[in-house]
């Protein structure tokens, strides 16, 4: 049997298969590298979004591998032979298991040169992934064998996977708002990242392995069966792979799709002080963000009671998470160029100074505190205040440029006060209008 | 060389005949081609000859259990091969070289016929050295390497025989091995044949009647289905006389036998 597995390794789909799918698949993650550049959980996860063309290729393989029967004549001889059927479609189903799992993390190691220096963060979870993602290629290729074999013909492979594209896009459609059923018959569907934190349950994985392994199972009974009874039989796994699936994939969880890793989350920190953290996930960035994040709380210095320790911002949306409100912290919002870098250094120094390190998320603002708050922020920067947000009113600026001259007559004790003031109120979402004028105290 | 025998391949033999039929009908199509033939055949090369739609080919695929018989009885090496019985004994003594062989183009020759070994379920020990001895026989031994799709004609044809006797097997199906041969290659496939059929029991179908007077220690006739004739071929040349049609004196006998059956089938 090995010797066999051997030769069709050899001489099947398989060599040519895992060329395919691991070009398209290096194709596909290059074309976007800053969607995985972020680290592991991001890699193994988009992988299983691109299974939208992975997952119909494997497909065609199988149909195109399963013709060779067909074309090469050999029903008169083999049907001669003493070993059955189901026995003689082992090498086959092995040989084209092992060249769509190979190429699928081959894929994933082909990104590993790109991100090891940066990517630290690595759960047990990802592998779980990868692992689900390597069997639907599984699941697809036997299908694919399978329908290949029951329409031995030429337009078969590709009809089949044009078919798996549309099959994996109108899935979504289909469930209506019922997501964790698209969680479970496809397999990229919820693999998008709205943030770098997140994750796919424990629960939703073992769903969709107990379908992907079902439907598996499923295209090699229907492959090996040499009747149109077993071939009915066929639909046995299918039908108690998809029941127990939907059995254990958890259904009352709004944010099934788009979960939370609070381990990702976790703020990890720099040596040395001050303190300054970042989260789990960005943990490879901290030795580019820790001096960016002090540069900034040097700048906060000036005013009186400044903060002292830098967090990352692990605000989410979808579900609504949020780091606690400290008025010591100032939260730094970190994001990750396509080369897995901390992207615009010097946009983060300014947002984090020109909010005075006041973390306003969830406040309501008011036309008046925007002009005040700039006039706080480029006096510590020690620059006129300006703007790159070309549908602004000019009177915005003209006025926090306005204030901001009022500032640079009073005395530097004085401005640090009111400055402080401003970044209190801030905090409390107090609006900011006339913080910053008056006189002086 | 040593090698282990197993106790199967020294068991006596039970049964008086390798292949057995008793007014055996097989359909091919809804055409009944073989109608009610008798034949019994034992060790030897047996020479199956008949024209064109005589039922050869449905008869020797019924024998390599490709078809199933429509009625009679049909045993090979003693056992019984109707629609209920399991199979995989007999067929694990079968050689077979359909009319047309079909073959997976990107295999090697090795390749090929040593996964035909593994789908004969022969015991995997011997299956290297028994497809490098089938691969010599057929003097194919310089193009083991080659991939199937890279064969003339004729190498095919020596390859489909060299799967065909991997498994030294005890009734080998031989229909029509000697398309594509060149004079030469005839030549050693008749000295092939005469090698195994020393302790086999082999059929050969074939137009080429010279073919079964060199190379067959029996002849096996048939036309519409029944059996016209079985004897040696020395008989088949007796039955032929200078009035029949025919360039040579086996060819004369066939002409004899055929036209005797014809007439006696239209009475």
């Amino acid at each position: 049997m090995s010797r066999i597995l051997g030769i069709e390794l050899r001489r099947s789909a398989a060599a040519g298969a895992v060329l395919m799918l691991l070009l398209a698949g290096v194709i596909l993650l290059y074309v976007a590298p800053q969607r995985w550049s972020p680290g592991w959980m991001s890699v193994v996860m988009i992988q299983r979004e691109y299974l939208v063309l992975l997952w119909p290729l494997a497909l065609a393989v199988g149909a195109w591998q399963s013709r060779r029967e067909h074309r090469s004549n050999v029903a008169e001889l083999f049907a001669s032979t003493a070993r059955p059927r189901a026995q003689r479609m082992m090498p086959t189903l092995g040989a084209l298991a092992i060249a769509v799992t190979c190429a699928y993390l081959a894929t994933v190691a082909a990104v590993v040169p790109w991100i090891i220096g940066t990517a630290r963060y690595l759960p047990a979870t990802a592998f779980v992934i990868a692992a689900v993602g390597a069997l639907a290629m599984i699941a697809a290729a036997w299908l694919g064998l399978a329908f290949g074999r029951l329409l031995p013909h030429v337009v078969t492979a590709p009809a089949l996977a044009v078919a798996g594209i549309g099959l994996l896009m109108v899935i979504p459609v289909a469930v209506r708002h019922r997501e964790w059923l698209a969680l479970i018959f496809s397999p990229m569907f919820g693999m998008g990242q709205y943030t770098d934190y997140q994750t796919v349950y424990g629960r939703v994985s073992a769903a969709q392995a107990i379908w992907l392994a079902a439907l598996a199972g499923a295209g090699a009974v229907l492959l090996a069966s040499g009747s149109w009874r077993t071939r009915v039989a066929a639909l046995l796994p299918a039908i108690l792979g998809a029941s127990l699936a939907i059995m254990v994939i958890p259904r009352d969880d709004k944010f099934v799709a788009t979960p939370v890793d609070p381990v990702a989350q976790e703020q990890v920190c720099a040596e040395g002080s001050p303190q300054v953290c970042v989260s789990r996930v960005h943990s490879g960035l901290l030795p580019e963000a820790a001096p960016v994040a002090r540069q900034a709380l040097a700048l906060l210095a000036k005013l009186p009671d400044p903060p002292t320790t830098v967090h990352e911002d692990t605000t989410t949306y979808y579900p609504a998470t949020s780091p606690p409100r400290q008025a010591e912290v100032v939260l730094m919002r970190i994001t990750v160029d396509e080369h897995g870098h901390l992207a615009d250094k010097a946009h983060i120094l300014h947002e984090m100074v020109t909010t005075l390190g006041a973390n306003t998320d969830g406040c309501r603002g008011t036309s008046s505190s925007v002009p005040v708050m700039r006039a706080a922020g480029y006096w510590l920067l020690g620059r006129e205040p300006a703007t790159d947000d070309p549908e602004e009113p000019p009177e915005v600026n003209a006025e926090a440029v306005k204030l901001w001259q009022g500032l640079r007559s009073l005395p530097e004790k004085e401005v640090a006060a009111r400055v402080s003031t401003v970044r209190r109120a801030a905090m409390a979402c107090e609006d900011l209008g006339g913080l910053l004028t008056g006189r002086a105290q | 060389m040593m090698r282990t025998v197993s106790a199967a391949e020294t068991a006596p033999t039970t049964h008086p005949w390798a292949v057995h039929a008793e007014g055996l009908r097989v359909r091919a199509g809804r055409h009944l081609a073989v109608d009610g033939l008798g034949l019994a055949l034992g060790a030897g090369v047996h020479g199956l000859l008949g024209p064109n739609g005589a039922g050869k080919t449905t008869l020797i695929r019924a024998l390599a259990t490709v078809v199933k018989p429509a009625g009679g009885r049909l045993r090979l090496l003693g056992e019984p091969v109707d629609g209920r019985a399991d199979l995989r004994r007999v067929r694990r003594g079968l050689g077979y070289l359909p009319q047309q062989f079909g073959f997976y183009p990107r295999f090697t020759v090795r390749e090929f016929v040593e996964y035909m070994a593994w789908l004969k379920e022969m015991p995997k020990p011997l299956v290297p050295g028994a497809v490098q001895r089938a691969i010599d026989r057929v003097g194919l031994a310089s193009k083991a390497n080659a991939r199937m799709k890279t064969l003339s004609g004729g190498m095919l044809r020596r390859a489909g025989i060299a799967q065909a006797i991997v498994n030294d097997p005890e009734v080998l199906l031989l229909d029509e091995p000697t398309v594509g041969l060149d004079p030469e290659q005839r030549l050693d496939f008749r000295k092939l044949l005469r090698d195994v059929g020393h302790d086999s029991c082999v059929l050969v179908s074939t137009h080429l009647v010279e073919d079964v007077v060199a190379a067959c220690s029996d002849v096996v006739m048939i036309n519409e289905g029944r059996l016209v004739y079985q004897g040696t071929p020395d008989d088949l040349i007796a039955q032929g006389g200078a009035g029949d049609a025919g360039d040579s004196p086996a060819e004369r006998g066939y002409s004899a036998l055929l036209h005797r059956h014809r007439a006696e089938a239209a009475r």
